[in-house]
């Protein structure tokens, strides 16, 4: 493992914590998702993530597409509510584009990522501002860019989307929903953070722990 | 025939739909698949599952693909990533219950997708009617060589609902005949008469007198067929 690079246990290791932290903020997701949805973002990202790690925590996954291949279909067929199709494409984007590497270097995750990004906002037809996980989402991904650009390392690039995801998800709050279940409550969803902004923060959070440095 | 997909977070709000539909159709239903729910008795809906509904009917007909909202527009949209057919998939903006059985019925009489499709989408029509919304599109221009009219009260007890209205649509299959029902009585019309939504926006009542009006080649034979199911009360008429 070099400094530079984020190797397949890192990235296992990154869904790992990413099931960790929805397992421990189930109920607070799901809050959240009461107030302004249908209630399960909690419990179905949840089960979503036990499904996928108990997938892969078997092992076979010999490289980064076969990975994230896995994690998606996963989530697409255990979730059940709109986060299954949406992080479903997230990680399948993500697996397709790396394709059959062992390790990522900054270049070629943030491609992945991009390219994730891309798969969610063609699924979802989300754009900035419409509360949603796309604004903790894009803004993470443009940290972690400007970070590997100015000459930092996996581990600090990770950390600074954790920060802009977090940022981006607190900026929900205000926002009027317009796309999902939020949307029917129209300027009612105003005054609470989307849950799925705060699911991807978390992402972000998993993320920048497994790249930790140490 | 086209096949026709079901997608809902509910399988028992799919089950139920598609009963619904089916009431309407008789012996001869057009291929359904229902792809509702994720997991054990989740409520929700799954991508492979809709691929797998798909791709067990799928026919060079094509399918056209009902969601009832939220995830299962996602999850229908998803699937057609997964689908390993190669006839046509559609999606539908229809609403749910409206649309569905809009399409069963269309689709029992050998309706293409473009036709079914289209009749989904204006499913709605028939509730504006009933509830006296304006309903878009103008009346239908009839002209042509063979011309015929024929005007009939209504004698079975619940007019013109949506078993007559599918009885009318699955009676002009076949006629080279373009047809339009109005209804004298209380002004509405003309519809197309190939249109289940159309002819249920009418809100045709026992008593009404409604006008067939025809044109094409087999505009007579057409509009008498029409005559005699009026006539008929439909099968509707007690002790028929």
């Amino acid at each position: 493992m070099t400094a530079g690079t984020a190797s397949l246990d890192q990235l296992t290791d990154w869904l790992s914590r990413f099931r960790d932290l929805v397992t421990e903020q189930q109920s607070y997701l799901t809050e959240l998702d009461s107030a302004i949805g249908d209630a399960d973002h909690g419990s179905n990202m949840t089960r979503g993530m036990n499904a996928v790690m108990e997938k892969i925590g078997a092992g076979g996954a010999g490289a980064v597409d076969e990975l994230f291949k896995s994690v998606g279909m996963t989530l697409v067929t255990s979730v059940g509510g709109a986060s299954g199709p949406l992080y479903g494409t997230f990680f399948l984007r993500i697996g397709m584009t790396a394709g059959a590497a062992t390790a990522l270097d900054g270049t070629a995750l943030s491609a992945a990522m991009r390219a994730g990004l891309e798969g969610v906002v063609a699924r979802g037809k989300a754009e900035a501002g419409d509360k949603t996980m796309f604004d903790a989402m894009a803004p993470a991904l443009d940290a972690f860019d400007a970070s590997l650009a100015a000459g930092d390392d996996l581990a600090a690039a990770s950390s600074a989307a954790f920060t802009a995801a977090v940022a981006g998800r607190d900026a929900t709050e205000p926002l009027t929903a317009r796309k999902g279940r939020a949307s029917y409550l129209g300027e009612r969803s105003a005054g609470h953070l989307d849950p799925g902004a705060t699911s991807t923060a978390l992402l972000f959070e998993a993320l920048a722990g497994a790249l930790a440095k140490g | 025939m086209i096949g026709i997909v079901v997608v809902s977070h509910s399988p028992r709000l799919a089950q139920a739909t598609v009963e619904l539909a089916l009431e309407m159709v008789g012996d001869n239903p057009p291929p359904i698949a229902i792809a509702a729910g994720a997991g054990d008795g989740i409520i929700g809906t799954d991508a492979t599952k809709v691929a797998a509904a798909i791709d067990e009917i799928s026919s060079p007909d094509g399918v056209l693909v009902f969601m009832d909202l939220g995830s299962a527009v996602l999850s229908a949209t998803m699937a057609l990533e997964f689908t390993s057919t190669h006839g046509e998939v559609r999606l539908s903006d229809a609403p749910f219950v409206e649309g569905i059985i809009a399409a069963v019925v269309l689709a029992a009489v050998g309706a293409s997708l473009d036709e079914v499709e289209r009749e989904a989408h204006g499913a709605m029509d028939a509730k504006r009617g009933q509830l006296d919304h304006s309903v878009p599109g103008g009346p239908v221009v009839v002209s042509g060589a063979g011309e015929a009219t024929a005007d009939e009260r209504l004698v079975n007890p619940d007019g013109l609902h949506s078993r007559p209205a599918a009885a009318i649509v699955k009676a002009l299959v076949g006629f080279d005949a373009k047809l339009t029902i109005s209804d004298l009585t209380n002004g509405k019309g003309p519809v197309n008469a190939a249109s289940l939504i159309g002819i249920m926006s009418l809100g045709a009542k026992e008593g009404d007198v409604i006008r067939i009006s025809g044109s094409g080649a087999e505009a007579h034979a057409a509009v008498e067929a029409l005559r005699t199911l009026a006539a008929d009360g439909f099968g509707e008429l007690p002790g028929s």
